[in-house]
């Protein structure tokens, strides 16, 4: 379970004080898979930042299993993002000179896994995301974007972490590729009890999800929710 | 994928600066070795002279330092009194000879009445200690050290070379020096390295046999069994030995009578090579020896003339040390400025290693892991360098910091005569360069790998302060634009 308090994240530009995540509170049980969507600017990549302990906020807190970030020394928050939290980044974020499968291992390498099981997993993971299997050894800055973006899901998923932020997952996708990712989010929310938050422009995606908010100036706002049946088939 | 495999990836990530920071690396590694290199052989040299001339004392007549004739000879009496004093354990007779080729000396002799320059009896600039005037023979050998070479500029600007030509003899020749010997020693005291032949058997007997050096063996076509004449008596190459210097090679080695019969003083000595039974008397035994042949009489001097040579080689000790802590700070500090320049460029992916839980000591690993990686790369080509350089920079090191200091002999030049020398001639002899042709700085694989280790070292310590500066990104440089 995650709960959002009063979340406030300001930046100074200039002379000006912008406030992109203002006064922002929610609650999300596990397994939840919930979608923020919002104009450009609004806010969703930094109150995203916030929930995966990359940035501190201005004031708030954020409570993951009744442990607050905001108690936690800069050690604790390494652990939480390494075995907790994915992260799928808008820009992606691979690194550029290791293969696809070398990327999947890195957070799984750093977690401590042995090295066979480490590849034996990012392979597994790789081709969940279908990432063809002759790509899985190719470096990053030769894959596509849509294949850059598969192989950011898969290292998301590779420590089994409990919530996932994924920030427009499928932006670089096509229809097919981008349907099949929603479908392997919600079933990891459905089977493996994963809470996933979804940042998307993609009303049918957002449509799929089980909460739906809204990020508008600083503040959000709750959709009416919809039964997920009816979402799949709309 | 390990740490290790990314900082290798890392290392040659952008080929071209690779290979521009190994190059620079390497000149600055490969300079830190050769001084390192040199370093050694220098600190092995001057401990070898140390120890050849430690137990050592020389015993000239008094009042000769740097003056013809000034003093009585010493005598066999005084030989056996200086045998006497506790803990020396041995005492050997020398009796100097000059020898002056034949016809040079003719025509020599001839100029000289012309132009009333310098010539026989100028006694000016004499190096040698001692102060008994060498008598100066006639032989049939031409000497080996090539005046020419040897910086006298009255000599040179006579047009001479002083060896070359068999139709015109040089105008003025260097002397070769002859010296009667009660053992078979080198007038220092060190045993004489016989590389060809046999030594003279019973040094304290006449005998018509003669050691010579190889140079000057070489350069009169003498070999074992061969002849030459000193005062038109004849004498027979018995063996060939290496001083291991070209003034040291230009010399004849015969029985101390046979000398003293030649120089027409029986009895007398030019010098005594005392040895002192350890290093820790020989203080003693030098106070003890003075006291003994009374300081009228005699001068007592320890290892004199390599006192400066080992001073100048102490002082390319310590210049060639510096240089080589320089040369390493300043590999470190290549490392250093590189390796802040590549964390500043990779913040955005410090920050994504950071962003999906990399702990710190990890990032920190990678970075130290990938200077190594330079620095091993800088360390082996700067290997290369090193064992080609060494030699020159050894070389250069020793002559441009001992090319005006040294006033004295190498080798305990039999001083006194004033014979033909000029002055002028200190330079050639002085001590240290003497000993450059001494002094190899080989490469040493154990020099050379302790020298390695403290480039690693410094680069541990180069790479330190950037792998530190990760710990500062924050995760969220992840979403910063690049
Ligand atoms: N470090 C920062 N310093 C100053 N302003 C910032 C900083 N990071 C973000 N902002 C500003 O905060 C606002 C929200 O940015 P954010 O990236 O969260 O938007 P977003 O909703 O993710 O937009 P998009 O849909 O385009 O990704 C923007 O106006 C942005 O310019
Ligand atoms: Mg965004």
């Amino acid at each position: 379970m995650i709960e959002v308090k009063n979340l406030v994240r300001t930046f100074n530009s200039g002379d000006r004080t912008i406030k992109p995540v203002n006064d922002v509170s929610f609650v999300l049980e596990q397994g939840t898979l919930a979608s923020i969507v919002g104009k450009s600017g609004s806010g969703k990549s930094t109150l995203l930042s916030l929930l995966g302990a990359l940035d501190k906020p201005t004031s708030g807190d954020v409570v993951v299993d009744g442990v607050s970030l905001a108690s936690l020394p800069d050690s604790k928050l390494t652990e939480y993002r390494r075995r907790d939290i994915g992260f799928v980044f808008q820009q992606f974020n691979l690194i550029p000179n290791l293969s696809a499968v070398d990327n999947v291992m890195l957070p799984m390498e750093f977690a401590g896994v042995r090295k066979a099981s480490r590849l034996e997993r990012a392979k597994e993971l790789l081709e969940q995301v279908q990432l063809d299997p002759s790509k899985h050894d190719r470096r990053i800055n030769r894959l596509s974007g849509g294949e850059q973006q598969r192989v950011a899901i898969a290292r998301a998923l590779a420590n089994e972490p409990k919530l996932i932020l994924a920030d427009e997952p499928t932006g670089n996708l096509d229809e097919q590729t981008g349907d099949h990712i929603i479908e392997l989010l919600s079933s990891l929310s459905r089977d493996h009890n994963t809470t996933i938050l979804v940042v998307t422009h993609d009303r049918v995606l957002a449509n799929k999800t089980d909460r739906r908010f809204r990020l508008q100036q600083g503040k959000l706002t709750e959709e009416p929710a919809r039964e997920r049946a009816v979402a799949a088939t709309a | 994928m390990s740490v290790l495999a990314r900082s290798v990836g890392n290392a040659f990530r952008n080929k071209v600066r690779t290979a521009a920071v190994v190059a620079v690396l390497a000149v600055a590694i490969g300079l830190a070795l050769a001084m390192l290199v040199a370093n050694q052989a220098v600190g092995a040299k001057v401990q070898e002279l140390n120890a050849s001339v430690g137990t050592v004392l020389t015993v000239n007549p008094a009042g000769g330092q740097g003056f013809e004739g000034g003093g009585e000879p010493l005598t066999a009496a005084q030989a056996a009194t200086a045998a006497a004093v506790p803990n020396v354990s041995a005492v050997v007779g020398t009796s100097s000879l000059r020898l002056r080729n034949a016809a040079a000396a003719a025509a020599q002799a001839a100029q000289t009445a012309q132009t009333g320059q310098g010539g026989p009896g100028n006694q000016t600039g004499q190096a040698g200690p001692g102060g008994q005037a060498a008598a100066t023979l006639t032989t049939s050998l031409t000497a080996a050290v090539d005046a020419g070479t040897l910086g006298n500029r009255n000599q040179q600007a006579n047009g001479t070379t002083g060896s070359t030509g068999t139709t015109r003899q040089p105008v003025r020749s260097l002397p070769i020096t002859a010296t009667g010997i009660g053992a078979e020693v080198d007038t220092t005291g060190k045993g004489l390295n016989i590389t060809q032949g046999t030594g003279l058997g019973d040094y304290s007997a006449a005998s018509t046999g003669a050691l010579l050096g190889t140079t000057l063996a070489e350069k009169n076509n003498l070999s074992i069994g061969s002849t030459f004449t000193i005062n038109d008596q004849t004498y027979t190459v018995t063996g060939l030995f290496d001083a291991g210097t070209a003034f040291g090679n230009n010399a004849v080695y015969i029985t101390l009578p046979t000398a003293q019969t030649l120089a027409g003083t029986p009895g007398e000595l030019s010098s005594m090579i005392v040895t002192v039974n350890s290093m820790d008397n020989v203080a003693a035994a030098k106070t003890a020896l003075q006291a003994a042949l009374g300081s009228d009489k005699a001068d007592v001097t320890q290892g004199q003339n390599l006192q400066t040579a080992v001073s100048s080689l102490d002082s390319v000790k310590n210049i060639s040390f510096i240089a080589f802590i320089a040369a390493l700070g300043t590999a470190g500090l290549i490392i250093l400025l590189i390796m802040v320049m590549l964390v500043r460029e990779r913040r955005r992916e410090i920050g994504v290693l950071k962003a999906i839980g990399a702990p710190n000591r990890t990032i920190g690993l990678q970075f130290v892991l990938e200077a190594l990686v330079l620095a091993a790369l800088g360390s082996a080509f700067g290997a290369a360098i090193a064992s080609f350089a060494s030699n020159g920079i050894a070389s250069a090191l020793i002559s441009s910091n001992t090319s005006t200091g040294a006033a004295t002999t190498g080798r305990g030049f039999p001083g006194g005569a004033g014979g033909a020398f000029q002055g002028g001639q200190r330079g050639p002899f002085g001590g240290a360069s003497q000993l450059l042709n001494s002094v190899t700085a080989s490469a040493s694989p154990g020099v050379i790998a302790g020298g390695i280790a403290a480039v690693f070292g410094v680069a541990i310590i180069g790479a330190l302060v950037p792998a530190l500066l990760t710990a500062r990104i924050r995760p969220i440089e992840v979403l910063r634009g690049e």
